[in-house]
């Protein structure tokens, strides 16, 4: 008995020495700079003028949050996260259920549907740029618009002028580049369901739309939930491909944060939206975590 | 030719099918064909408006790639140090999380759960609550201060602008990704084995490192290869850590392209296919291994 636990002690030190290398850095690198926001976050602190870094309570809270611009770029990144993750999962749903089926060649369009995913965002966002300008300057979607009959041939609107131009095209950018992702993540989640399922339905005369509401939906739920919560948090921070279509730091909550904190370096303010926003991620995560859970403990 | 097989999975019928496969097709690689063939067109053809180049030319790539201009240089080092701090953070992370992800998947210890729930929930947290002192950290290099004085034991100089300030960001969100998929790669790994060589006297690291590394390792791949994509796409750190031409990466360099309102598409979309035809090659031919790595914890949970 006793040598057991002692055999069972040794065994834990060395599940801690292993996790002593990570533990560290994620509290150096991760846990200390978040408490420090936090902390910045009742300051004064402002890098450029000078003035001295003093306690000033739920000031900068009270301002960003009486401020119209924070409150129009946190509507910006939602509408965005919504609009993203709405067609990604639909599209990529669909995508995953035509790339499940057995045909030939298909691995080759399997590995097709990876070419946007894999183009650098920056990339996807220079591509998308330079299909949106108007058309004296050639973009290709204005040319097939025109050629389709679909835009009048006299008009060439500029999409990209708005900034809810901006954030609708970032936006079919980033559903270009992170739908097959979503396809990928279902794909997965599509393995298990077996053909017996929809034998079975079939004879009880179920077409495609019964089939899928009612074997395919419950089944993939858990994979579809899992993947969903992803693509939220990834597209609330949205901010690289906003910064190639606009200069307007209003069009997402993060590029906000980012100018305040190194275009005018208001550290303190700069600090407290980071933490309104991580405040907000961490009531998904709470429901991230706890669809996790029932899935191991169900696994 | 093997006869395809049909299933009851195929619920789509297969005229609908071949139409979504054709649609899908063509949204995924159309985009960057006109990618592709605006880096061949010249001025005049962009300006005029044609899908296609007329006259295909290469001059594009030749200015791209002239010495007069800086442009080549720029690219050539942007490549560099994206490489460079994108595959050094992942083998960093690699060692550090595979550690970690042994202790949490074959060992049962007090706040195991605990403590894996608080690295996953990083993963989710967004960055830019840390940038800032991130940058303070990097501007004043790292320290370990001694209490109650304003001095302390400096570790390293200032970091900002080295590659150091990029592996050491992009750690932070790496490290806890290797941690979650990886843990699930070493559950995977038969227990049986790993009993029979802890009996034959292996020990625990002779264990971890000839019996479940090994097994593991197509999965090692997998996140070896969507680690080192994703960091090399990323673009908020390297905004706020580097600021010289000596230490950009090369989402920083697209970016700056676009920036400087000259409008020389062609030129830009030569730069974009060279930035991206290796990923896009890459990722064709590690397609299955990109797939786990992608799907593998995530599904699984």
């Amino acid at each position: 008995m006793r040598k057991t636990s002692k055999q069972e002690r040794k065994k834990w030190y060395f599940a801690y020495m292993l996790l002593i290398p990570t533990a560290v850095f994620l509290l150096a690198i991760f846990i200390y700079p978040i408490f420090q926001s936090l902390y910045w976050s009742f300051l004064h602190y402002d890098l450029l003028d000078g003035s001295p870094i003093k306690f000033v309570g739920f000031k900068n809270y009270i301002q960003i949050l009486t401020d119209g611009q924070f409150w129009y770029s946190l509507w910006n990144a939602i509408w965005f996260t919504l609009f993203t993750c709405t067609m990604e999962t639909i599209l990529g749903f669909f995508c995953a259920l035509l790339l499940n089926q057995n045909f030939r060649g298909r691995t080759l369009f399997r590995a097709s549907i990876i070419i946007p995913w894999a183009i650098l965002t920056m990339v996807n966002g220079l591509l998308w740029d330079t299909m949106l300008q108007p058309g004296s300057n050639g973009g290709a979607i204005q040319i097939v618009l025109h050629a389709l009959h679909l835009l009048p041939q006299n008009s060439n609107p500029v999409w990209l002028a708005t900034v809810t131009g901006s954030v609708f095209f970032a936006g079919i950018a980033d559903i270009w580049k992170m739908t097959p992702f979503m396809t990928l993540l279902m794909l997965a989640g599509l393995q298990p369901i077996s053909g017996e399922m929809y034998e079975a339905a079939m004879i009880d005369g179920a077409g495609f739309w019964k089939k899928i509401w009612l074997i395919t939906i419950p089944q993939l739920k858990p994979a579809i939930i899992v993947a969903v919560v992803l693509r939220i948090m990834g597209a609330f921070r949205v901010y690289d491909i906003l910064t190639e279509f606009t200069g307007s730091d209003t069009t997402s909550v993060t590029y906000l944060t980012f100018n305040n904190a190194f275009r005018y370096f208001y550290l303190g303010k700069a600090s407290a939206m980071a933490w309104f926003s991580t405040l907000f991620i961490i009531g998904i995560i709470i429901y991230y975590i706890r669809i996790l859970k029932k899935n191991m403990e169900e696994a | 030719m093997k006869k395809i097989q049909r299933s009851a999975t195929d619920i789509i019928p297969r005229g609908y099918m071949w139409i979504g496969l054709i649609l899908l097709f063509l949204f995924s690689v159309l985009p960057y064909v006109y990618l592709v063939t605006t880096s061949f067109s010249n001025q005049v053809e962009i300006n005029a408006g044609h899908l296609f180049p007329q006259h295909p030319t290469l001059s594009n790539y030749r200015q791209l790639f002239s010495p007069k201009d800086s442009y080549a240089l720029e690219l050539i080092q942007a490549m560099r140090n994206s490489l460079e701090a994108s595959i050094l953070t992942t083998i960093i992370a690699l060692i550090f999380g595979s550690m970690a992800a042994y202790a949490f998947a074959r060992i049962k210890f007090p706040f195991r759960m605990t403590g894996l729930f608080a690295i996953l929930s990083m993963q989710v947290l967004p960055t830019v609550s840390i940038v800032v002192p991130l940058y303070m950290m990097f501007r004043n290099g790292f320290g370990i201060p001694i209490p109650f004085t304003h001095y302390s034991i400096q570790l390293t100089g200032p970091l900002l602008n080295t590659p150091w300030a990029l592996i050491i960001s992009y750690a932070s969100g790496t490290i806890p990704y290797v941690v979650w998929m990886v843990t699930g790669y070493f559950s995977a790994a038969p227990k049986e084995l790993e009993e029979a060589a802890y009996i034959d006297g292996c020990g625990l690291w002779g264990t971890m490192i000839r019996i479940i590394l090994p097994l593991s390792l197509p999965g090692l791949a997998a996140t070896f290869i969507f680690s080192v994509l994703n960091n090399f796409d990323e673009f908020m750190f390297a905004n706020a850590f580097t600021s010289t031409y000596a230490s950009k990466t090369v989402p920083l360099f697209i970016a700056e392209l676009v920036g400087k309102h000259s409008l020389p598409w062609g030129l830009m979309c030569a730069a974009g296919v060279v930035a991206t035809i290796p990923f896009v090659i890459l990722s064709m031919i590690c397609y299955r291994w990109i797939v786990t790595g992608v799907t593998a914890g995530a599904v699984k949970g």
